[in-house]
């Protein structure tokens, strides 16, 4: 059981790498081409959730004590 | 119930005591962070330093992908897979110092100013220098792991220094995804 969990965490955090190279090449784009200050501003706050959810594992702060998963 | 299951239950206790630590001490320190970013937009308003866009691209992905090969760790670790998790810390060490160098080695180097240079200097070198001392420190806080992990002394079951060297990498890369567009992006030269 345990070895198919770490699987997914490995594809998982494989996926969330994927979005957040996408969501930086947006943010660059918009920054050369002088965009509204507030797109860079959601993308900062939505490449941050994606970190503290995914590899931050925040929710483990919320849960009962358990282990490492 | 045996002596490695009480063992192992006062682990699991202690575990959650020391998430709840490790978080309060992220949140003191965005306090610092979250003040130097204040500054930067109260000093600067509308204008940016003058930085170099493609070397600012290319650390910022260094940080991203470091932090990629530290999430990888922490899972090889809870996998037991201790050989993956040795080569995916050395990447995000290797990856850390590469930040480093790019920052302090090229950027304080390329960039038309320096600290004593008005709000613009003292504002990109406060900025960057802090920063970059957590990365440092992180790259420190990495070194003891994979010597430790090296000895053998983690386990999928107790690997809290794991956890919590990961997480501090982590919150790093969080600061950075704020100053990068605050310092790089955000503003007219």
């Amino acid at each position: 059981m345990q070895p198919k969990k770490s699987i997914s965490e490995l594809r998982r955090g494989v996926y969330v790498f994927a979005a957040l190279a996408a969501l930086t090449a947006l943010e660059y784009w918009l920054g050369i081409s002088q965009a509204e200050a507030i797109f860079l501003w959601v993308i900062a706050v939505l490449k941050a959730a994606l970190v503290a959810v995914y590899f931050m594992h925040i929710s483990r702060l919320f849960g009962a004590p358990g282990d490492h998963e | 119930m045996s002596t490695s299951s009480s063992s192992l239950t006062a682990y699991r206790q202690r575990l959650g005591i020391n998430r709840l630590g490790l978080w309060l001490f992220f949140l003191s320190d965005a306090f610092v962070f979250g003040a130097f970013l204040f500054t930067r937009f109260y000093l600067l308003d509308g204008k940016r330093p003058h930085l170099e866009q493609s070397l600012g691209l290319v650390v910022t992905s260094v940080l991203l992908i470091s932090s990629f090969f530290m999430n990888r760790a922490e899972a090889q670790m809870s996998k037991g897979d201790r050989k993956g998790f040795l080569t995916s810390t050395v990447i995000t060490m290797l990856l850390g110092i590469a930040f480093l160098v790019g920052v302090v080695g090229f950027e304080w180097r390329l960039a038309p100013f320096g600290p004593a240079d008005g709000p613009e200097g003292a504002v990109f070198y406060m900025m960057t220098g802090m920063h970059a001392f957590h990365v440092f420190s992180g790259v420190v806080f990495l070194f003891i792991i994979l010597r430790n992990g090296i000895k053998g002394r983690y386990t999928p079951e107790r690997h809290w220094a794991v956890e919590a060297a990961a997480n501090y990498w982590h919150f790093v890369d969080v600061v950075w995804i704020f100053y990068y567009p605050a310092l790089y992006l955000i503003g007219v030269v």
